[in-house]
């Protein structure tokens, strides 16, 4: 099962690479730059059409301060609206086609069913519909509009989309053959109170992704809901400045990701019953280093779905998540987690675990300056209301399919029978970072839990599991469990060292 | 998640991970400053993996862009392919609604005489993209008193007022390919003052002409009999305008994406085609009727051969001729996928890693045949021939164009990778 090991890479190569760690780049630190005040403007002369969901507070709250650039802009005089309803879709694919900047496509109520995506190649284009419908609406009704794909053609998308300042509200996307909305290469996006669904439930066919914005700068995705991705209801990645904010992911098998994305604000959203819940990580190979990512009064609870994408010959991340995850995060840095609340996560609330443990040859990691290290994450002031931790991967561990929570399950059921240990603890920690591990350096890593309100049968919160000696005892020719849980150490909230209070400099609060 | 397996990263990882600490990664600017937003250039500075190991040859952007802000005063006149509107850039073609109006063709399919007009130059490639089995018959246009410069090994630099054309037919029995041929679509790309641009014309009912569809059309359950007598039925998709961009284009400087052809490269059109029953060398052909500008001797100009004609090359370079040909144009160092992915599948992609050899994809996703794009000696486990080979949605590829299953391109795939010395890549 051993990938790729270092021993393995050409010395040349290995030398290669050491030299470009010395290059100008390596002082280009910009870490010390002010977090952005998250305050998107989506322009004038967006039609704020009627809102499903009133109650909910709009777009522009709840900041002051600097707004986001705009790489594009439309005059009153380039703005243009062109209306089509139900039954016009072949019009609209024309005219999608051939779109002029700065155009607004007004869609009336009801179902539109296409057979190919709704591409658009163009800046400064809005689509709006009437509304967004309601879970389980594969229909439009007088103040919605859903965007039926289920008869496209093969290995099309829903919505794609490349363009600066684009803007996409009130309407649902539904059994896209692919991913429901893409959005790529883009800037200045406003994604707003739509709805990415399909019909089925844990199915493995389904689309990849609901909410799909990725290698673009300055996206907002609001009030948005997405259920049944097979990979990622809301996406956000290869980005550079997003908020995402008082969105819903349900069914989904990871509910919102954030992937090799720097200056993300991540409030408000609900992440129930998807595999994993909310998840920031960065993947190997990609130039993006995430980094500087807050994550505020989310709801990330329940999420226990057996993991539908988990299949044999299976190489994406997700799939190898044991279901019951709360929030992982993997390759990240500078990541804040504050008034958040976490509970009935079977496998654990939040776990913080290297990029080695997906792919361990660091010069993989090399196209964005060796980001592997997880480091700098603070947890506090935040709500764990318990019931998390102990039915590891809903029970139903596979050590081919998802390793890890195999090896937590058997690590766990030793503790249980044991030391009595029945729950796994609120942050497991794989103890890998920085690597190698130095038993006399605590918290290298640098992971700081405070302040959190934890239930009262909570015994130790955090658990730094030393996974690399965990794994070499229990897949040991004789398997050492013994050995295995000496090697973990627990630790309440409040003392050494994960008593620390963050990271400097602060990310600055909007 | 998997199991971390690093017990023998040993020092060297120690090193990069003390070396990196003061690392980051990125050059941005911060929102609201007084600096101009990020414009979009933001992968500068980082290494580009995929050049290393391949010869600094240009890539095809440079050959291929655009060209605006050339005068291009030569004359336009006595060509009926467009005329420049009042306040459009100088030679700028008209689209027309109607393919007839371009004035490339005459005749009909409807009548079995739509033949190209003299200048509208009929050519083949010596191994085809595939799509969907369907027939394909080419056209080069150049207008009177332009010529193309040869390149070597990138797309032929065309002139302004060029058109492309394509015309995509399946024979109702592949066993008898020339009767009851039906044309689907023709799609054109033309060379505007300021690029590259497609367009698409579907065929009506009655084949008596081919009209705009920038919006693409799709023909649910078409059906044909291919050459062993199967019945095959599919969705035949022509492509929206919007869609043509993703196979056709590369991306610039600024990291925007610019159109440009594939096919018309010097080494697909070495080949010989009739010509008013002469058999001709088609480059040399173009060059003696003065639309082909630098021509070298035949002996040095590069020739891909026919993928399937064992007795042209081996079975590497007719592999990679396969891979370059239909899986290139997204996955080289400057296409979107390509970038993406950092699977090169371009002929000038020598470094094996790069190529897919024991490389594991960014996000291919679940069920794709394995964790490797390429298990040197096991097509079977190897993602690019699965991915190849499939019929299901969402795994196929390439994304776009193919629908059914290329038996003959995912045999010689396979038969490739199975040639290769074995490695577990683990």
């Amino acid at each position: 099962m051993n990938r790729l090991p270092l021993s393995r890479v050409s010395r040349a190569v290995l030398v290669a690479t050491l030299g470009l760690l010395a290059i100008p780049a390596c002082s280009d630190d910009d870490d010390d730059r002010t977090f952005a005040s998250a305050n998107p403007d989506p322009g004038p002369g967006v039609p704020d059409s009627g809102t499903p969901d009133s109650g909910t507070p709009d777009s522009g709250t709840p900041d002051s301060g600097t707004v986001w650039p705009a790489e594009f802009s439309c005059t009153d005089a380039q703005r243009t609206t062109v209306t089509f309803n139900p039954g016009q879709e072949q019009a609209l694919q024309n005219e999608v086609n051939e779109l002029k900047p700065c155009t607004t496509i007004q869609l009336g109520a009801g179902t539109f069913r296409f057979d190919n995506a709704v591409t658009i190649r163009q800046d400064g284009i809005t689509i709006v519909g009437a509304g967004r419908g309601a879970q389980g609406e594969g229909t439009g009704g007088t103040a919605s509009t859903v965007l039926d794909f289920s008869n496209a053609a093969s290995n099309t998308n829903g919505m794609d989309v490349i363009g600066k300042l684009f803007t996409v509200r009130d309407l649902a996307l539904w059994n896209a053959k692919k991913d429901a909305l893409r959005v790529e290469n883009s800037a200045n996006v406003f994604i707003q109170r739509i709805r990415t669904e399909w019909a089925q439930e844990n199915n493995p066919d389904n689309g990849k992704y609901g909410i799909y914005p990725v290698k673009s700068r300055y996206v907002l995705v609001e009030d948005s809901e997405a259920y049944n991705a097979a990979d990622a209801g809301i996406y956000v990645g290869q980005t550079r400045y997003t908020i995402v904010r008082r969105n819903i992911a349900k069914k989904n098998v990871a509910g919102i990701e954030i992937e090799n994305t720097k200056y993300a604000y991540v409030e408000g959203n609900t992440a129930i019953d998807n595999t994993t819940g909310l998840v920031v990580f960065d993947l190997p190979g990609n130039p993006i280093k995430g980094t500087d990512i807050l994550i505020t009064k989310n709801i990330i609870t329940g999420n226990n779905r057996p993991n539908f994408a988990s299949v044999t010959t299976s190489s994406s991340t997700v799939s190898q998540v044991p279901a019951g995850t709360g929030t992982f995060i993997l390759a990240s840095r500078r990541v804040e987690f504050v008034g958040n609340t976490w509970g009935d996560n079977e496998t654990v609330d939040i776990a913080v675990l290297s990029g080695l443990s997906i792919e361990p040859n660091p010069v993989l990691w090399a196209a964005a300056f060796y980001n592997f290290a997880s480091a700098d994450v603070s947890i506090h002031d935040n709500t764990f209301t318990g019931g998390s931790g102990g039915n590891i991967d809903h029970g139903a561990p596979s050590m081919t399919l998802r390793p890890l929570g195999f090896l937590m399950s058997n690590l766990y059921a030793y503790g249980k029978a044991v030391h009595g240990v029945e729950r796994v603890e609120h942050v497991l920690w794989d103890g890998i970072d920085p690597y190698p591990r130095n038993e006399t350096i605590a918290n290298g890593v640098n992971i700081c839990f405070v302040n959190n309100t934890l239930p009262a049968s909570s015994k130790e919160s955090v658990v730094d599991l030393d996974l690399m000696a965990v794994t070499a005892k229990l897949t040991a020719t004789t398997p050492d469990p013994t050995g295995a849980w000496a090697e973990t150490r627990r630790y309440n909230q409040g003392v050494a060292p994960f008593n620390c209070s963050g990271f400097s400099p602060a990310l600055a609060l909007p | 998640m998997r199991a971390p397996y690093m017990t023998r990263l040993g020092l060297a990882a120690v090193l990069f991970a003390a070396a990196v600490a003061a690392c980051s990664g990125g050059n941005d600017d911060p929102p609201g400053g007084d600096n101009p937003p990020d414009s979009g250039n933001h992968d500068s500075g980082t290494p580009d993996a995929g050049d290393s190991g391949t010869p600094s040859t240009p890539d095809a952007g440079p050959d291929a862009g655009p060209d605006a802000g050339e005068p291009d005063a030569g004359v336009d006149a006595g060509t009926d392919a467009g005329t420049p509107d009042a306040g459009l850039p100088e030679g700028t073609v008209t689209i027309p609604n109607k393919l007839s109006e371009l004035g490339l063709f005459t005749g009909s399919p409807a009548t079995s005489d739509f033949q190209p007009v003299a200048g509208n130059i009929p050519y083949e490639l010596t191994t085809p993209l595939f799509s969907d089995y369907s027939l394909k018959s080419r056209t080069l246009y150049v207008p009177a008193g332009k010529a193309a410069v040869y390149s070597a090994s990138d797309v032929l630099d065309l002139p302004v007022g060029t058109i492309i054309t394509k015309t995509f037919a399946f024979p109702a029995d592949f066993r008898e390919p020339d009767k009851n041929v039906r044309p689907l679509e023709t799609r054109i790309l033309v060379r505007q003052p300021g690029g590259w641009e497609a367009y698409p014309y579907v065929w009506n009912d009655a084949l008596t002409e081919a009209d705009k569809a920038v919006g693409g059309k799709v023909f649910k359950n078409f059906e044909f009999i291919d050459a062993q007598g199967v019945a095959k039925k599919f969705d035949y998709l022509v492509p929206q305008r919007n869609q043509c961009q993703k196979c056709h284009h590369v991306v610039d400087e600024q990291d925007n994406q610019q159109l440009l052809p594939i096919g018309v490269k010097a080494r697909y059109l070495n080949r010989d085609h009739v010509y008013d029953g002469q058999t001709l060398n088609q480059l040399q052909h173009l060059a003696d009727l003065g639309k082909l500008t630098g021509l070298p001797p035949a002996i040095q100009i590069p020739r891909a051969p026919d993928a399937f004609n064992t007795a042209e090359a081996s079975l590497e370079i007719r592999a990679r001729t396969y891979l370059d040909i239909n899986c290139a144009h997204c996955h080289n160092p400057k296409a979107q996928p390509g970038i993406t992915s950092r699977l090169f599948l371009d002929i000038k992609t020598t470094d094996e890693f790069s190529l897919g050899h024991c490389k594991r994809p960014g996000s291919a996703g679940n069920g794709v045949g394995g964790e490797f794009d390429i298990v040197p000696g096991d097509h079977s486990t190897s993602i690019l021939w699965y991915r190849m080979n499939t019929e299901e949605s969402g795994k196929m590829m390439p994304e776009i164009g193919r629908a059914l299953r290329h038996d003959a391109g995912s045999q010689l795939i396979a038969d490739w990778i199975d040639a290769m010395t074995p490695r577990t890549c683990k």
